[in-house]
């Protein structure tokens, strides 16, 4: 073996290793929330049987069907192991006696295309905000601070109230006639639909932290010895900037989708839209408990998998966190 | 002092003073109502104005101080109590101790923290304090790890070695040397984010309605929400609120990013 393919096996295994490790943290997250989940309901006064009408006749049966009787380990092992299986129970009070999955499903993936495209938007943001501001005195950094600080249901609030009220004076000015989206947000339309996506971008201060923390990176990398060396050669300091922003803004990506999935819970009840963020509200209201954990290990997952996803991405673009797994 | 800190610093005490005012007034909201002077505007009688029901809306601002600065500052100590002990010994210490404290933040910190709290409330029911309490066990994830990679960094600094050969033990190297003298700025600034992070949990739960403080208790969240589309209303019924909130959260964050800029701890 040629001491060239020698030292590509071994970062091969290097690679392999991370990315094991990596998903082992993933896996042992998931379980640790779905044990906090089960803790929680555990802990509490009363149980499920209390929500339904004929309860306490049923009591002895449904106990034991549904593993109440058993200690908190049993519970546990039994949720995840039914979990496995693709079942985290039927809904009690929001939509009686159906699969919680059936209902997590449709929901979460309408759900996914909002969170997405904000978190997609969020990122260009603060790019192209990141580039023109990183290392210069500028007031558009005060500007984004001011609006970016809004909690997202007052800047949905505002927008939605400025577009209406916009509208109704240039229809009553005769100046336009009835737009199809009139009277947002009661009913459904791509630009309700763009405004959740805006909003969720830049609301409750995201485009702020998203702005600094990349204009930090960029700083930084612009001040670094290699960016230097690559000026001095004559080389093209963008494609360093570009390729070593890589690892920074995917773990910037990933820790901001928790903050996001709230965000998208506030945004879905205020501009009724009837994703799991609106769904999980609703579940939580009528102390549908089963249904509110099944919708609360999705969001989970979702944190989760979008942690592991962007330490993948940065194990894969940055050989040196390879030998810190 | 920089302007901007000068500005955060004011806003958050002009906040701090009518959350007082409010204790020591105790407005009485049911007896406020009068129908009879419903959506009039500013003056004399009332400085901002009535509201719908004839509420004068400068008072119900001023009360619904109480319904995030108290609970905020509860929900401070929860996350205090939860994340120091436990970031304190696993930074200080490291090793397996640190790998499970560690594990245990990034647990918590995978519900997200709003979810965290709306399930609390289905749970243990719609209360200030189970919403408190939510906050800040949601929040210590982030105040543990800010605190944890901190002490990492310095437990083998030259004047944590110098304070251990002087026989200082190990409880006043941790609390005083190195929570205190060099982690307490970054704790105030934390405090001052879940400060701001419970305003908006606050006024959120208010504007959407079910959950948190219901009418009449005034929220400057619910106060937007059942002020706006009133015909004929007054204007600064849900402007005055809308204001407060946006105002609040920018003091909030320009007095933690100042604090943030300090030379120590």
């Amino acid at each position: 073996m040629s001491g060239g393919s020698a030292e590509d096996a071994v970062a091969a295994g290097r690679l392999v290793r991370a990315l094991v490790l990596r998903t082992g943290w993933f896996l042992a997250t998931l379980l640790g929330a779905a044990f906090l989940l089960q803790a929680l309901l555990w802990a509490a006064p009363g149980d499920p049987i209390d929500l339904l009408p004929n309860g306490e006749e049923l009591r002895a049966d449904l106990e034991e069907e549904w593993g109440l009787d058993q200690p908190l380990p049993l519970r546990f092992a039994g949720f995840v192991s039914r979990g496995l299986q693709g079942d985290l129970g039927n809904s009690l009070t929001v939509r009686p006696g159906a699969s919680v999955v059936e209902l997590v499903k449709p929901a979460a993936a309408r759900s996914f295309r909002l969170l997405l495209p904000a978190l997609l938007l969020g990122m260009s943001l603060a790019l192209v905000l990141g580039r023109l501001t990183a290392g210069r005195q500028s007031a558009l950094r005060r500007l984004v601070e001011v609006l970016s600080v809004a909690p997202v249901f007052l800047l949905a609030y505002v927008i939605v109230i400025g577009l209406n009220d916009v509208t109704f004076h240039a229809m009553q000015s005769g100046w336009i006639s009835r737009p199809d989206w009139f009277a947002l947000p009661d009913q459904a339309s791509s630009l309700r639909t763009a405004i959740a996506i805006a909003v969720l971008a830049v609301g409750s201060s995201s485009l702020t932290e998203l702005h600094a923390a990349t204009e930090n990176e960029i700083v930084q990398i612009r001040e670094s010895g290699y960016v230097e060396a690559a000026i001095a050669r004559g080389g093209s300091p963008e494609k360093h900037e570009a390729w070593n922003l890589i690892p920074p803004l995917s773990s910037l990506a990933s820790s901001r989708v928790t903050f996001m999935v709230g965000g998208l819970i506030i945004l879905e009840k205020v501009l009724l839209m009837n994703g799991a963020g609106a769904l999980l509200w609703e579940a939580c209201l009528r102390r549908d408990y089963n249904l509110a954990m099944g919708l609360t290990l999705c969001a989970a997952l979702v944190v989760c998998g979008a942690r592991l996803l962007g330490d993948v991405v940065r194990v894969v673009v940055d050989p040196r966190l390879r030998s810190q797994a | 002092m920089r302007t901007s800190a000068m500005v955060g610093a004011g806003i958050l005490a002009a906040v701090v003073l009518a959350w007082f005012v409010s204790l020591v007034v105790g407005f009485d909201v049911v007896a406020d109502v009068d129908h009879t002077q419903a959506n009039l505007g500013p003056g004399g009688h009332a400085w901002l104005g009535t509201d719908h029901m004839g509420r004068d809306v400068f008072w119900r601002l001023v009360t619904a101080s109480e319904a995030f600065v108290g609970p905020s500052l509860a929900a401070g100590v929860v996350a205090l109590a939860v994340a120091l002990p436990a970031a304190g010994i696993a930074g200080y210490r490291g090793g397996l101790a640190a790998q499970a404290v560690r594990y245990l933040f990034t647990v918590l910190g995978s519900v997200p923290r709003f979810v965290l709290v709306l399930l609390a409330c289905a749970i243990y029911g719609n209360e200030t304090v189970v919403i408190a309490v939510a906050a800040g066990v949601a929040y210590a994830p982030a105040l543990g790890e800010a605190v944890y990679t901190r002490l990492e960094a310095l437990r083998t600094a030259d004047f944590v070695d110098a304070a251990r050969a002087h026989g200082v033990s190990p409880a006043s190297i941790l609390w005083y040397h190195l929570l205190w003298v060099s982690c307490r700025r970054l704790i105030g600034r934390h405090l001052l984010y879940l400060f701001g992070y419970y305003l908006l949990l606050e006024t959120t739960l208010g504007y959407i309605g079910d959950f948190g403080v219901e009418e009449p208790a005034p929220s400057w969240g619910n106060m937007l929400a059942f002020e706006f589309g009133i015909p004929d209303g007054n204007v600064l019924a849900w402007m005055a609120p809308a204001l407060a909130i946006w105002i609040t959260i920018l003091g909030t964050v320009l007095t933690a990013s100042n604090l943030a800029e300090g030379r120590r701890g």
